[in-house]
């Protein structure tokens, strides 16, 4: 027998708190209309596809991602809602702020989920870490209506395990004397970071639950495994290497822009308009956050969920759609089959850099690169003003042939059609509204 | 229109006549007011007043003969003067933070410290950003308490209701906006209207929120 050290660890050196809210799409849903609550729910109805279900649905067996016609099939009592993405902005923003009002370290890891380093805030709040999260859970319940898993722990892996553990509405304290306790029951491929292939490497060494991969020595993990999993390690064994990053996201490895459309077409002039939009959109993002791609990957979706794609490398970073659009074309030729029926486009701009300090060549027409940008910045400065597009490329006008999503009348969220006196399509005020006849 | 409010405070007597005759004006020509705040802007930004031809730029005019219609109409309204050569002289041109700077020396203004305290109609209205809501009202059964069909309520969940609020509540599985009240141990929702009759909860009471404001826009 080997020695196995203890997984013990008397104190809190660090307390992170893990919030995953429960069903977050289709949880704001039942919140704004409270006669959906204890009803399964599905939003993503614009879609085709279940975009979130709720928890009475994901007992029917409903998951995401399932198309609508198997939804009927299986529930043919559910509700479905096309999806009310400002209002889950809206709650999103306000569960943060509530998070904020405990402590000011938080980080917003996507939009229904946070990390929250509470180390030190006992004394302040006269109570204990796992008092403290109880109070954000409930402040969370009763002040939006939607319930949240909660973890906490001495990591942010062993957090986000805790989280998970008991859902929905848990509160789960793995304590450093406890932590071996919630590792042995897990198996090593559900620790967040670590993926099939590397939980199928570890089972060559008899590796299977988190514990067995926890208690591994240091010297075994440098020698078979990189850096992201010796950071996995520590973090298992209570030593947080993780910091809790508040700052919002503002640089950006890759910018992609994808639109499904129901239904699927085979028109190359649509289905090219589509790919057109998509890459002003991304465009459109890279120039908010000043940069530039290197990079062009254009991909078609069939029917059949089969991705064809091409990657164009650029001679020099741009973000003017008018630069792109012949190449796009070309590469549009080569992927694009007539006889494919097609369900979504999607453009990835890769290779970013600021646009400050971009190397021109020899050849490079630089004054009509001087007057493009100008152009851009009049069609984003009318953007601000106007809303988005309100100027674009003729060649993306052809997504109008047919509506982005068969029906789309009924399609478009509750909010959207049901106006205040004074709000716009475009500008509604920045509250989530019940849904009650009173 | 900030810039236009604390002018009030630094104009002496006669010039106050002007301006109020002007706001009349000003109220109801949007144009107007878009052009007095792009010379405003230049003043703030280069500490100078236009020339004739950067107000045409401003504009997007191309004629001087029209920008020399417009300054007069403006010089008319006190916004600005000319001097003898013809270049133009600020008069209530400064806005918000510049009108604070340039006042007499000895004599500090009172706006900077009045305005400390004053709120906004968001301030006003949502005492907690977070835990707030819109509705809007479908019946008439607070129509005695001046709530009526169409108005946008102000609902607020951090709120525990005390007797006499109004509230957004869920009885027996009804949902309802009725004011609440505590008689003894028990609650009774009552109406505003006597087409109703007052609610007392058989079995469940579930307060999803209460009432904060009730706003009705007209126009």
């Amino acid at each position: 027998m080997s020695y196995q050290p203890p997984l013990t660890i008397d104190q809190w050196p660090r307390a992170i708190m893990h919030v995953d809210a429960d069903a977050f799409f289709t949880s704001c849903e039942q919140a704004i209309h409270p006669e959906l609550k204890g009803k399964p729910v599905i939003a993503g109805k614009e879609r085709g596809i279940v975009a979130a279900a709720s928890y009475e649905a994901k007992k029917r067996g409903i998951e995401r991602g399932m198309r609508l016609f198997e939804v009927k099939k299986l529930c043919p009592d559910a509700i479905l809602l096309p999806s009310d993405y400002e209002t889950y902005s809206l709650f999103s923003v306000r569960m943060f702020d509530i998070m904020r009002r405990f402590s000011p370290q938080v980080e917003e890891y996507s939009i229904d989920e946070a990390f929250i380093d509470i180390t030190g805030m006992r004394r302040y709040f006269h109570s204990s870490y796992g008092e403290i999260a109880g109070r954000i859970q409930k402040t969370i319940e009763k002040e939006l209506d939607i319930t949240v898993s909660v973890g906490v722990s001495l990591s942010k892996v062993l957090s986000k395990i805790a989280s998970k553990h008991r859902k929905p509405n848990g509160l789960i304290i793995i304590a450093g004397r406890e932590i071996h306790t919630y590792l042995s029951e897990l198996p090593v491929e559900k620790v967040w970071g670590i993926g099939a292939n590397t939980s199928a490497f570890l089972k060559k060494f008899g590796i299977y639950t988190a514990l067995e991969y926890a208690r591994k020595d240091e010297g075994f993990i440098k020698r078979y495994l990189s850096k992201p999993y010796l950071e996995i390690w520590h973090e298992l064994n209570g030593r947080s290497v993780y910091p809790v990053i508040t700052e919002p996201k503002d640089d950006y490895k890759s910018i992609s822009k994808t639109k499904t459309f129901t239904p699927p077409s085979s028109d190359e002039g649509f289905i090219f308009a589509q790919l057109s939009k998509n890459l002003e959109n991304a465009c459109i993002k890279a120039r908010r956050y000043n940069l530039c791609a290197n990079k062009v990957i254009i991909f078609l979706r069939t029917q059949e969920y089969k991705d064809t794609g091409i990657e164009i490398r650029l001679n020099r970073p741009t973000a003017y759609p008018l630069e792109l659009f012949d190449l796009l074309r070309d590469g549009f030729k080569k992927v694009y089959n007539s006889r494919a029926l097609y369900r979504a486009t999607g453009i990835v701009l890769s290779g970013l850099k600021l646009d400050n300090n971009i190397q021109y060549s020899l050849f490079d027409d630089t004054v009509k690169i001087v007057k493009m940008n100008r152009i851009y910045s009049v069609i984003d400065e009318l953007s601000d003003r106007f809303g988005k597009h309100t100027i674009h490329h003729a060649s993306s006008l052809p997504v109008k042939i047919q509506a982005q999503h068969e029906g789309e009348r009924g399609d478009t969220p509750y909010r959207k059609n049901s106006l205040f006196k004074g709000e716009n399509k475009r500008q509604r005020i920045h509250m989530p509204v019940l849904n009650i006849k009173v | 229109m900030q810039f236009l409010i604390i002018l009030t405070i630094s104009l002496t007597g006669e010039r106050l006549f002007a301006y109020n005759h002007f706001m009349v004006n000003i109220a109801n020509n949007k144009k107007i007011q878009v052009r007095v705040k792009l010379i405003s802007d230049f003043y703030r930004k280069s500490g100078r007043m236009p020339s004739f031809s950067e107000i045409g730029q401003l504009f997007r005019l191309k004629s001087k003969n029209s920008v020399f219609k417009i300054v007069n109409k403006l010089e008319k309204t006190g916004l600005l003067k000319r001097d003898h050569k013809g270049r133009l002289i600020p008069l209530s041109m400064k806005q918000h933070t510049k009108v604070l700077g340039t006042i007499e020396a000895g004599f500090p203004s009172p706006a900077e410290e009045e305005l400390i305290d004053t709120i906004s109609l968001d301030d006003l209205l949502i005492q907690n950003k977070d835990a707030t809501f819109l509705l809007k009202v479908t019946g008439d059964s607070l129509k005695d308490a001046g709530i009526l069909p169409g108005d946008m309520v102000i609902v607020d969940k951090s709120l525990n209701p005390v007797n006499g609020d109004i509230v957004i509540a869920q009885v027996d599985g009804e949902w309802t906006m009725k004011i609440f009240k505590k008689r003894g141990n028990s609650i009774i929702l009552m109406p505003a209207n006597p087409k109703y009759k007052p609610i007392q909860p058989k079995n469940e009471l579930k307060v999803a929120g209460v009432v904060a404001s009730v706003i009705r826009k007209y126009k």
